[in-house]
């Protein structure tokens, strides 16, 4: 939203009453401004604040809902071109097609595949959302059908393709209650499929041929009363695409209404790198569906990943992994320091240790991006963190001594670290710059 | 200033009561209490119960003219009958308002009838044997057997001994200290009262609380009136506490239309931004540096500080002067700034602070833990090995000064001000009156807005203590500005690390933000 905190501010009641959770109405106003809560959490509120802020806090892009209970995914509710200004809100919703030319066991079984389509690596689940049923027969009876054994038997909520409106009636009367998203309404169609999709319930997908004709198309729609519209530019082609994406979001953050809602794209390559190239651009720049026709693991892992990466809140202090890293090819009488995982402190470590011209390795404790004396401060740098950190790294597999330096401003740790983790501990200097004469005097191999 | 008429935390008032009579047969308390209220002005009257069973005699055995004295407190909406003395009592007493600082306490003594201070003390926090930072004292009273004891009796030690001294000089007794305004951080405030701390130093950082009820002075073993009422001025957040709360009443910034930059320039670098309409805080943690902390040869601005420096380039040669112009012992905050400046201005270090100075010069030497610079050589003072400040020392500088402009710029970026909104900054804390604010912004510690906006104003905290001492409208603007303040936890995301990085340069790494640092 465009309103700063103090803007919000002017708006408030200005009691200080701590009713709305936070601990003074300034509070208030800045998670306001930054989506973390809505004016209506202040119970305080003048009418005429309410209306103000309503619609000054109403999303750049409409947040859309596909899908229905557990199958449910949301997409839109974005506010910025790029994640590092604040963050991506829903991850790209990645649709695998199903053609309804297909048998139906082949259906079935296509859909079995989409449905293993779950990954699991380092206790994060990464997955597919949408099947997109494909009416490619022209035939709605047939449509209605493939959507039937789609609807039944997908762990995920289904898109329906077509643009023939007895078609989408026939899947819908079959499928509404997983409110699918209906794709879609063109500029011949829009108000039969305006019609369907509000007596359905459901959310419609609009194309137009360039961006004028779909602002045009939406503002239609919407005049005929319906809210969770997805945009399709029409575009195909990846530069076109990614050209569209860029404006749409554009428009949509100068509230410009008409393009303030999510969008669907399609990768149309045949080449299945290709194809995972193409929909990779479009997770990157703004689509909230991006469907592909590929059912291969080894294709969609990657652009799983590539989505969760691009989703991962930055908002999150500069941290290495903590893992054990080697400086110089370090061997197994190297020394060992502990610093914790806050980038600074490593690479002012890493530095020292590299200029000490003695091979080492750095065991970085998470603290969750804090220095060692601000997590020592605030009780993420202990003992007992330290000793886990030494168990659980296999840096005990890597070295055949027993002992670890530990920085010099945390002397008052070495006692206890040394009983709970049954390494010596050698106290280091207290700057990272004490690092090479330290070592040169007190590391004897 | 500008607070009203004298309305003190205690006082004598003489009343002249109408004695009952057929057809006027009000009780004695309520006689008592109109009358209260009629010439003193407060609200709800509690007397104590000793009070209340002497009552009927003592009123009659005075032909019911008596002096009733009243104790108030922040915080609470009544005053509480003390005591009620025969005829009329003219005789002195006085209040205490005290700055308990991490390291030192700062105490005033206050005659509540004229409002004059009589004496100011200080002296350093005898806590300091458990740890010279608030974090390494809430560790020791938590993990120590009667750490928490220790911890509160030597502050209360210090605080004691601050109140000995002052009555002898006066030659007044204890027990006519009638009242006690305390202004500490957060964890002070706790480890005075004996109050658990711990959980201030964990996240979410949450203190037991911020503010907290007057307490008897003999039930914590303050060495005043026994029954006299304590009272902490109230904070904000475990990191924002009542010390600045005070400070910003001092500085008159919470009803002021001016923009203001509060700034207490101290370990935990405390900084509040705003005005009469809003004010946000934070807490920067800058680190010891600019009180002497950290550095070999640091000092706090104490006579035989090193205050000001100049190095000339090419030479090298070293001007300084110290504080009441002895011979040198040590360099002080202000000090250091100049150092820091003048280093690099002579081209001996680079923004990022390494030494990069082409020349041999002796002024540079290897020091085991890198190199260092030479301030004063040993045979000009007797100090063996001289004043010197390290490579490391000066990186540990940039980053107390890079805390401090990451804090202030966080908090202007959460409001969506730029730094030239900023229509004054006061200065605060031991720091001193002594820093050089144009060498200060040429580091880049402080913003570069024009030097005229920039002022000193001392121990704001203790003059805020001593105003709460004597004024109800002080006393009342205290708790509106602690529940007003909104406190930014500069953890929370991104936007202080990124800052933080930014300002770890010789100004800053984007200059546009010091036009006029050459």
């Amino acid at each position: 939203m465009g309103l700063t905190g103090l803007e919000i501010f002017k708006q408030l009641p200005k009691t200080n009453c701590r009713d709305c959770g936070q601990t003074t109405c300034l509070a208030f106003a800045m998670a306001v401004a930054t989506g973390k809560a809505v004016p209506d959490r202040c119970p305080h509120l003048s009418e005429a604040a309410r209306d103000f802020l309503g619609s000054a806090s109403a999303p750049p892009v409409m947040p859309v809902k596909i899908g229905a209970g557990s199958k449910q995914v949301e997409i839109g509710n974005e506010s910025v071109l790029f994640r590092h200004d604040k963050r991506f809100e829903n991850p790209t919703a990645i649709a695998v097609t199903v053609c309804d030319t297909l048998s139906n066991g082949e259906i079935a079984a296509r859909v079995e595949r989409i449905n293993g389509l779950v990954f699991e690596r380092v206790g994060q689940v990464y997955k597919v959302d949408l099947v997109a049923v494909v009416n490619s027969s022209g035939n709605p009876g047939r449509f209605a059908e493939a959507a039937k054994i789609a609807a039944e038997r997908a762990e995920f909520a289904l898109i329906l393709v077509s643009e023939d409106p007895a078609a989408i009636e026939a899947a819908l009367d079959c499928t509404a209650d997983g409110r699918p998203l209906v794709c879609g309404a063109n500029a011949a169609n829009y108000q039969a499929m305006t019609g369907l999709a509000g007596r359905f319930g459901v959310p419609l997908a609009v194309r137009g041929a360039n961006l004028e004709e779909l602002a045009s198309l939406a503002e239609k729609v919407a005049a005929l009363g319906l809210r969770q519209i997805v945009l399709d530019s029409g575009a195909r082609e990846t530069a076109k695409v990614l050209a569209d994406q860029t404006q749409i979001r554009r428009q949509a953050l100068k509230k410009f209404r008409p393009l303030g809602y999510p969008t669907i794209t399609f990768v149309d390559h045949e080449d299945s790198l290709q194809a995972v190239l193409q929909a990779g651009v479009y997770v990157a720049k703004y689509a909230g569906v991006v469907v592909l026709d590929t059912v291969e693991p080894a294709d969609l892992l990657a652009l799983i990943t590539l989505r969760l990466n691009l989703y991962t809140d930055p908002q999150k202090p500069p941290a290495v992994e903590s893992k054990v890293y080697e400086i110089l090819n370090p061997g197994k009488d190297s020394p060992v320091y502990i610093t914790t995982n806050f980038s600074l402190t490593y690479y002012s470590v890493a530095a020292d240790v590299e200029a000490s011209r003695v091979p080492g390795y750095i065991l970085p404790v998470d603290t969750d991006g804090t220095s060692v004396l601000t997590a020592w401060s605030a009780g993420k740098f202990t003992p007992e963190k330290i000793a886990e950190a030494l168990n659980s790294s296999g840096i005990a597999e890597k070295v055949s001594h027993r002992r670890v330096i530990i920085p010099g401003a945390l002397g008052v740790l070495s006692g206890r670290l040394q009983e709970v983790s049954g390494w010596e501990v050698l106290v280091g200097p207290r700057e990272s710059s004490g690092i090479p004469s330290f070592i040169k005097q007190q590391w004897k191999t | 200033g500008g607070l009203g008429s004298l309305s003190p935390l205690y006082r004598k008032v003489f009343l002249s009561l109408k004695e009952p009579a057929p057809g006027d047969g009000e009780d004695d308390l309520a006689r008592l209490s109109r009358a209260i209220r009629k010439e003193a002005g407060v609200g709800e009257l509690r007397p104590g119960l000793d009070v209340l069973r002497g009552l009927p005699k003592t009123l009659r055995d005075a032909g019911w003219k008596v002096t009733v004295s009243l104790a108030e407190g922040i915080g609470c909406g009544c005053a509480e009958i003390a005591e009620i003395e025969p005829g009329r009592v003219g005789r002195k007493y006085f209040g205490l308002a005290v700055d308990i600082g991490t390291t030192t306490v700062v105490a005033h003594l206050v005659d509540l009838e004229s409002g004059r201070t009589e004496s100011m003390k200080g002296a350093y926090n005898r806590q300091s044997v458990y740890g010279e930072d608030v974090i390494s004292r809430i560790i020791y009273a938590g993990e120590h057997k009667d750490g928490l004891e220790g911890l509160q009796k030597a502050v209360l030690d210090t605080v004691n001994g601050l109140i000995r001294e002052m009555t002898e000089e006066l030659n007044i007794k204890r027990v006519d200290i009638k009242a006690a305004v305390c202004a500490g951080n957060t964890a002070m405030t706790h480890l005075f009262l004996g109050i658990d701390p711990t959980y201030i130093r964990l996240e979410p950082y949450t203190p037991a609380a911020n503010k907290i009820p007057a307490v008897r002075a003999g039930s914590i073993g303050l060495d005043i009136h026994p029954q006299a009422w304590v009272n902490c001025v109230p904070g904000v957040a475990g990191f924002v506490g009542g010390d600045i709360v005070a400070g910003v009443l001092a500085s008159e910034m919470a009803f002021s239309e001016k923009m203001t930059l509060f700034i207490d320039v101290g370990t935990n670098g405390e900084m509040v931004l705003g005005g009469g309409e809003w004010l946000v805080a934070c807490a920067c943690s800058a680190g010891p540096a600019f009180e002497g902390g950290g550095i070999r040869h640091g000092l706090r601005a104490v006579s035989g500080a090193i205050e000001h420096v100049e190095v000339a380039p090419g030479s090298l040669a070293v001007k300084y002067s110290t504080v009441d112009g002895v011979p040198p012992l040590g360099i002080c905050g202000s000090g250091l700034i100049e150092v820091v400046a003048q280093l690099y201005k002579a081209g001996v270090i680079d923004r990022g602070g390494n030494f990069v100075f082409p020349g041999r010069t002796p002024r540079i030497r290897d020091a085991g833990e890198g190199r260092e610079f030479v301030l004063v050589w040993p045979e000009e003072p007797a100090l063996p090995g001289g004043i010197a400040v390290s490579e490391a020392e000066i990186k540990n500088l940039l980053r107390s000064k890079a805390a401090v402009y990451a804090g202030i710029r966080s908090m202007l970026k959460k409001v969506g001000l730029p730094a030239g909104a900023i229509e004054r900054v006061i200065i605060a804390g031991g720091f001193g009156g002594y820093i050089n604010i144009r060498e200060a912004v040429n580091i880049g510690l402080l913003p570069d807005i024009p030097l005229d906006r920039y002022t000193y104003i001392g121990n704001a905290s203790v003059k805020g203590a001593a105003m709460a001492l004597l004024s109800r409208q002080a006393r009342q603007a205290l708790e509106e500005i602690a529940g007003r303040v909104t406190y930014l936890d500069l953890s929370a995301d991104n936007t202080f690390m990124d800052e933080f990085v930014a300002a770890l340069f010789i100004p800053h790494t984007d200059l546009s933000l010091f036009p006029t640092v050459t």
